[in-house]
Order: C-alpha cells, then structure tokens, then sequence
C-alpha cells in the first residue's frame, strides 16, 4: 500500500491537477477566447437582455476593483490572508519536510506510519473542522493548525517520493567510491530528491492558499479576501463576488508562476551540478 | 536492485544484523505493521477518554462515537445520509467527468485557445466558486451539483489532453505511412495509448470530486454527511462529527481503492509499455 | 529549632503568595455575544448588555483597576460561544438558553449570573410572493433554521403546536446573514427568525406569516449572561462588579421613559429603530429587560431541558437549581436599592401580584 509505485502515483497525482503549458507558444491565441466573453459580456449587460440585479456590467466590477484598490481595503484584505497563510505554510512545510524524510528513509517507519498517513490524506481537510474548532478554540491557533496540515500533506507525499525514486545508479556510484551513511545522504541522495522537495513544498503554498481561503469561511476570521467574497454574497453584490474571485484566481497563478519560474532556474542548476 | 531496496542496504550498512525471524512469522509481522500506528491511538484514546486526562466534551470517548455509528445504522439515518451524498457525488462526477473529456478532446484539437483560459479559471478554488454559483442558482441541489462537476473536471480535462498528446511520434509516423485516416489514427493510435492516462484521470476527478462534497455540504444542506458534520457541530455533538469523519474516509477510500485496482489492470494491459 | 521556624515563615509566605496570586484579577476580561452584532465598534441589540456596551459602563468600572474588557461578537451564536467557553477563550457569555444547556449537558462548567433579555419573539419569514400562509402551509418545504440557537427549539415547539415535527419539513441549517440572503433569492421557501427579519420585511422583500407575540409566554425564548465556573472562583470580586453593571443596564433599560433613547442606542447594531418598535410592540420595557431568575425563567429552562432531552438535542439530563447562581444578582440588587423594582413572574409567566412595573 506504501510502496513506492503508490508514492509516485500520488505524486503524479496532486501535479497532475497543476496547469499544462501550451506547446503551442503563441500567447495571443490564448487572449482570443478571454477577449470575446467580455466583450459577450458587456454586450449583454449593455442590451440589459436579462433583468437580474444580478448581471452587473464589466463596469460595475472595474469600479468596484478600482473603488477596493485605491480605498487600500484590497491591501488590507489580501495582507490579512496571506500573513495567516505564511505561518501555516512555513509550520506545515517544515514538519512535511521532517515527516517526509523519515518516511522515505526509514522502512520501518514507513511500514508503520505509512498507511495511515495515506488513509489520512483521503479525508477532505475540511471534515475536521469541527473537531479543529474545538479543540483549538476559533482563533488564530485554529487556523494555522488547519493550514499547517494542508501544507503538509504534499511535502511528506513528494519528499518521500523524491527519496524513493533516487537512481539506482548514483546509490552504486556512492557505495563503489566507499561513502559513508552520512555522506550518503548528503551528497548524493538530497540532491537527486530535491526537484521532488521542491514540487512538494510549491504545492504545499497553493494548498495552503486554498485551506485559508477555505478557513476564513468555516473558522471566525476577521479580515480576508476571502471574507470579501463571502460579504458580497451575503449582500447580493455580484461585482465583489467576481472581484474576490478574480483576486483569488491571480493570486494562485501568480504563485505557480513563480514557482515554475523557480523550477526552471532549479532545474537548469542541478542539471549541471 | 530496486531504489527502495539499494537505499535501505546504503543505510543499514553500519546498522546490526537484525534478528532473523522465520519466514510465516515474519509475513505475520509484516501484515501487522500497518496496524500498530492507529491500534496504539486507539488504545491512547480509550485510556485517556477512560482516566478522564481528556474532557468528554473535547474528545468523546471511542465507546460513545461507536454506539453513534451504531445508532446511525439501526435507525436507518446512515442510509439516508450515506444516500443523499452518493446521489449527489454520481450526479455531479457524471457531469464533471463528461464535460472534462469533452473540454480535454476539445483542447486536444484547439489547444492555444482554449488552455490558458482554462488554467486561469483552474486556479479558482471550488470555494471561491462557492459565492457566485450561490448567487445564480441558490442553495438547492444544483449548487452541488455544479460545484462538485467543477472538482471533477479540472483533473479529467487535464489528463485527457495529457492523455492525447503522449502517443509516441513512431507510432504516429507509422500511421502515416501505412495511410491511415484520421479517424483510423484515432481510433487505433491515439486512443489506446490514451486510455490508461484517462482513467487516472477519471480517478482523480472522483477523489477530488468526493473531497468537495464534504466543503458543498459543509455550507448548506438538509441531509447528507458533511450534513450530519454540521449538525453535530452545532449541537456539541462531537461524536457525531467523528462518526460522520469515519464515515467519509472510509467510503473514499474503498473507492479509491476500487479505482486504484481497475487503474493498474488498465495499465497492465497498455500497448507496449510495462505496469506504470 | 532555628531553622524549623525560617522554614516554616518562609512556607506561610510562600502559600500566602501562591493563595494571592490565584487571587489576583485578571488582566482582561473577555465578554462573549452570542450574535454576529453590528455597527462600529460592533454591538448588539435586544438585550441591556448591549446598552452596557454601547455606554462602555464596564470599561469605565474596570477602568481604575487598570483591567482591560474584550467584547467578541460571534456569527456562529451560540454553537460558537459554546467552542469558545469550551477553549476559555471567553469569560463570560451572552448566550440563548438552549445553547447553554448544550453546553452543560456536554461537560461545560458555568454559572447562570441573571437573566439579559427575556420573551424574545420567533417569527416565521416567507418571500413577498410566498403561498405560505401558515405554519401547516410547511410541510415538505425547504425552511431555514439556526440550529443549536434558542431559536431552533422554540422552532420545533412551534411546529409541534401544528402536528408537524422536524423530520416533515427540510430544515437548511443557515446563520443569521445566510439565511437573509437565501430568502431573499428564493433559494429557501421560509425562514424561522428574530427581530434581524423586520428590516427585510420593512424593504418590501418578505412578510412575517407567523409570529409568537401575544401567544403563550412558553413559546419564547430566553437569553442570560453566564459565567465560567473557574473564572468565578478565581475571580468574585471582579464577576460581582460585572453583574453590578449589567443590573444597572438593565434598570435603565426598564424604564419606559427611555423607551426611545434604548431602541437608538440598539439600532447603532444595525437593526433599525422600526425593527425594535415593533419586536417590542405592547410590551412593557421591564417585562423584557428583567434580569430577575425568578419561576419564568427556570420553569422555562426547566422545559427546555425536558424538549431537548426528548428530541436528542442533549444526551443527557442537565440540573437547572444548581445552575442559577443569583447571589451576584441578589447583592447588586440590595446596593442598587432595586429589591423592589421588578416584578417577579410565575412559572407561566404570568406576573406575581398584579401587572408588570410601569407602563407608559
């Protein structure tokens, strides 16, 4: 169940749902089909074809986000999410970095750790919630507990994955030329599982962005953007909702961006270490 | 030597020869490993529960959270609940699913168009959904159902297109030369060697899709599990909310596991390549 | 026998130390509400705490003793408060009485200090252009309820008077704000609510079919300030003063004459002065704003306890006579010379002795 082949599958798996880059590198086709929904868009709030308080116009929303910039209420919204989401992905990260380590070094921790870990990982984050709540109160401990899981889950699956699948060939290499455990380890298994580490710790900053986003709904929050959306709804303010939204998208796309950004220039230097 | 198995050998290098147990009591040992873990936390909260170190309102006592599930199945809620979530998860990766062949077919074909607007909405969480769908269609079954279908499809539209874009170019070259019609390659080409990719897709969506339900429940809902997760957490009925939790991770991972066993048989079965 | 007596000098020190510091007030004292609240700083309405707040009467007593006072306002009501007295993040707690009793029932330790506004109404809400008439008119429709609040039993108590139970109509669990949104665009066919219900009504997006004013008294509901149990041992000195303050607000709050001043002082929460008249429509300031535990009450949570134990709300049964701790009250009352001032009422809610306290 812990085997390795289930490993790189759950690795593959929570990649697989990142975004795939065109291999067609012209990026003003991609801007074609954005362009005509607005343009839809405007059009039918324009000819105010369904009357719904609903339908607000590309204007509406335009000054809305212009209104929340300038007014610094983005800023402060936006800060609050990301400061709460910092502490819990620094928090999860770095236990998933310990928890993962000692998974994919140590059978017998694995053998008996393992398949709980994974049943574990089955269960959405947010059935625990209530159970968080309670035991944590509604405060800020609550929510970076809450976030601390969500970043660890997909460090400990690609750290241990990343040191499942070193080469066999380099571990040959270490063992002609007499290495010792720690060296081992050092030079040769920690380098080869670090593309791996990294994966794991870019996917543990979107879902902790997701957890928090998610957190400012189910746990007492304050500010956030998150908040933001949920105010609109409650007000049958569609242009805030569609801000909010449109925020939260940029900010997760911004840190993939970033972070394949990132992988690249990793990759590039590993390649020729 | 597998990785796993170089690996241990570097390691254990200056480690003491370990005891040698024989062969049916090691297996036996084997088979229990994975146990150890939750049998020793069970014990922990049996004790804890019992010594009263935990206040019954913070943990309830395991006996407390099994008569819960016990009542829950006797008088016929389990099934309902169990029911009502089903029904909803099938719906809603029914759709997912369709509509993400579809979008990954589509984006199979018109890719530059379509990809960057899809990884853009991709990016939006289904709770960041949560408000505008509300918004559209209100807090009936439909809200679920379309937030549930967003879960699924993302990873199904994914892995088709990866799917349909890894048919190794010899094969494709070959089917050029033998003059197949496009449809020919498709059928004969393309889509086997897309399959196995889909599939894994197809289990993804189910996973995501059985995540989202608990977060589409959570919010507003009269019957189902991430129901019964809010009722206990209103009435301070922790018990209930574990039970509902078990409940949960149980059926998703039988599933999962369900799934997992038809993955590996398609992907023994993959023209030309070995098991994954 | 020298250093006999050091030791023992320094152990009577030590232990007089010790004694002190578990005497020492605390730094801050934090007040739980069990509503989302309103207005900035935020604050509440319909009950006199929410006069004590709005006048900053405990900051000011505390002032001079150098401790701070934290109000937390909660959306989740009284399910909420009950995770925060349960993590003692909250001293003391504005709560319904179901809420509370759910909390008891599950191992929480409080007391009951006095009684922080009385007989609030439940009203039945359907959009404008609803066929829903009545109660009966329900059956096997989507209707909102807050469950776990003191609004949920009153609910059932209600249906339950029209033969319905639970079971025959689709209870959505929303808040407070949920729920005005969810009426509001259909997306439910009814909504049981309070006075939070009367600003939608007065907008013209959706009428009031039912309502438990002028009904029998048993169908409303009850909220009091509590207090945690540890707190209060630790600190009676301090949980004295604050009940010294709420009495006030709530003497201030009985007198008709300030009828009008008090509903301003409760729309800076939100809810509109037309809202209040109208919760408060023919009814006599003291008969609500009684801080008094007298028959009323504790039959009431008496028959609370009893419906929730029935309907498996609470696992198990939960003592009320050992609950109410009124000394706090009994001495605010003497210091205050109010003794007199309020009527007490009988276990059916009607008034001991002749009519409630002034009218207008």
């Amino acid at each position: 169940m812990s085997g390795p082949a289930s490993l790189s599958r759950d690795a593959a798996e929570l990649a697989a749902v990142q975004p795939l880059r065109p291999v067609d590198r012209s990026r003003w086709r991609g801007l074609v089909l954005p362009a005509v929904a607005i343009a839809l868009w405007a059009l039918l709030s324009w000819l105010d074809v369904v009357n719904s308080a609903l339908l607000v116009s590309p204007q509406k929303v335009f000054a809305t986000a212009a209104d929340q910039i300038l007014s610094g209420r983005l800023w402060r919204a936006l800060g609050a999410s990301l400061a709460r989401e910092a502490t819990g992905f620094l928090i999860g990260t770095a236990s998933g970095l310990v928890l993962g380590a000692l998974l994919g070094l140590w059978p017998l921790f694995d053998r008996i750790v393992g398949p709980s870990f994974n049943t574990f990982k089955q269960i959405s984050l947010f059935a625990w919630i209530p159970l968080i709540s309670v035991w944590f109160g509604l405060g800020d401990v609550a929510k970076v507990v809450f976030l601390s899981l969500a970043a660890l889950v997909p460090v400990v699956v690609n750290t241990c994955d990343g040191i499942r699948t070193v080469p066999p060939a380099l571990l040959e290499v270490a063992r002609v030329y007499g290495f010792t455990r720690w060296q081992t380890l050092a030079q040769v298994v920690l380098p080869a599982a670090l593309p791996a580490i990294f994966t794991g710790v870019y996917l543990a900053l979107i879902y902790s962005w997701l957890a928090t986003i998610g957190a400012e709904y189910l746990l007492v929050a304050g500010k956030g953007i998150g908040n933001t959306l949920i105010e609109g709804s409650e007000h049958f303010q569609m242009d805030l909702v569609i801000f909010g939204m449109f925020v939260i998208g940029l900010v997760g796309w911004l840190m993939n961006a970033s972070a394949r950004a990132l992988e690249r220039r990793l990759a590039r230097w590993t390649g020729r270490a | 030597m597998s990785a796993e198995a170089e690996l241990s050998a570097v390691l254990q290098r200056d480690a003491v020869t370990p005891l040698r147990l024989s062969l049916p009591w090691r297996r036996l040992g084997d088979a229990a490993l994975p146990w150890l873990l939750p049998a020793a936390l069970l014990a922990l909260w049996f004790v804890g529960a019992g010594q009263g170190w935990i206040s019954p309102q913070v943990l309830p006592p395991p006996e407390f959270v099994a008569e819960t599930l016990r009542d829950l199945a006797t008088s016929g809620d389990l099934w309902l609940h169990v029911s009502t979530s089903f029904a909803r998860v099938g719906v809603g990766f029914a759709i997912g699913t369709l509509l993400g062949l579809l979008l990954g077919t589509a984006m199979g074909r018109v890719e530059a168009y379509l990809l960057p607007s899809f990884n853009a909405l991709v990016q939006i969480p289904v709770l960041a959904w949560l408000p505008f769908v509300l918004l559209i269609v209100g807090i009936g079954e439909p809200l679920k159902y379309i937030l549930i279908a967003k879960a699924a499809l993302v990873p199904v539209a994914l892995n088709t297109l990866q799917g349909f874009r890894q048919t190794p170019q010899s094969l494709r070259e070959v089917g050029e030369v033998y003059g197949y019609s496009r449809r020919q390659q498709v059928l004969e080409i393309v889509l086997p060697h897309a399959v196995p990719t889909l599939f894994t897709g197809v289990r993804l969506g189910f996973t995501k899709a059985w995540l989202s339900l608990v977060v589409v429940e959570l919010v507003a809902s009269s019957e189902g599990l991430g129901y019964l997760i809010v009722y206990g957490r209103q009435l301070f009925q922790l018990d209930l909310v574990m039970a509902a939790v078990v409940i949960v991770g149980a059926i998703g991972w039988a599933i999962d596991r369900l799934l997992e066993r038809l993955e590996n048989t398609l992907h023994r079965h993959r023209p030309g390549g070995a098991a994954r | 026998m020298k250093p006999m007596r050091h030791l023992l000098r320094w152990t009577a020190l030590l232990a007089t130390a010790l004694a002190a510091s578990a005497q020492a007030a605390p730094d801050t004292i934090r007040i739980g509400v069990a509503t989302a609240g309103g207005g900035d700083p935020v604050t509440w309405g319909g009950s006199p705490g929410g006069v004590a707040r709005a006048n900053n009467w405990l900051e000011e007593e505390f002032k001079a003793s150098g401790i701070k006072v934290e109000w937390l306002f909660f959306k989740g009501a009284g399910p909420a408060v009950n995770e925060a007295l349960s993590n003692k993040q909250i001293d003391f707690a504005y709560q319904g009485d179901l809420p509370s009793i759910v909390g008891r029932s599950n191992g929480l330790k409080t007391k009951v200090l006095l009684v922080s506004g009385a007989r609030n109404n439940l009203y039945l809400v359907t959009p404008t252009q609803s066929a829903i008439q009545s109660i009966k008119d329900l059956k096997g429709r989507t209707v909102s309820i807050f469950r776990g609040t003191n609004g949920h039993l009153v609910a059932i108590n209600v249906l339950a008077a029209d033969g319905l139970a639970e079971r025959d109509i689709k209870g959505v669990n929303l808040d407070t704000g949920s729920a005005q949104a969810a009426l509001v665009s259909n997306g439910v066919d009814a909504a049981f609510g309070g006075y939070e219900w009367f600003k939608v009504r007065d907008q013209g997006l959706a009428k009031v079919v039912y309502s438990t004013q002028g009904r029998d008294p048993a169908l409303t509901r009850q909220a009091a300030l509590l207090v945690r149990s540890e707190f209060e041992q630790a600190n009676p000195a301090e949980v004295q003063r604050v009940v010294d303050v709420f009495v006030r607000a709530a003497h201030w709050s009985s007198e008709e004459k300030n009828r009008d001043e008090l509903f301003r002082i409760w729309a800076r929460s939100g809810t509109p002065v037309a809202s209040w008249t109208a919760e408060f429509d023919k009814q006599p300031l003291a008969q609500r704003n009684s801080p008094l535990a007298d028959d009323f009450i504790v039959a009431r949570y008496k028959a609370v306890v009893g419906d929730a134990l029935k309907l498996k709300l609470i696992r198990r049964e939960v003592t009320v006579d050992d609950w109410f701790d009124t000394r706090y009250l009994k001495a605010a009352l003497k210091k205050q010379g109010l003794e007199g001032y309020w009527n007490a009422s009988d276990a059916k809610g009607q008034p001991k002795g002749g009519p409630a306290v002034a009218s207008r």
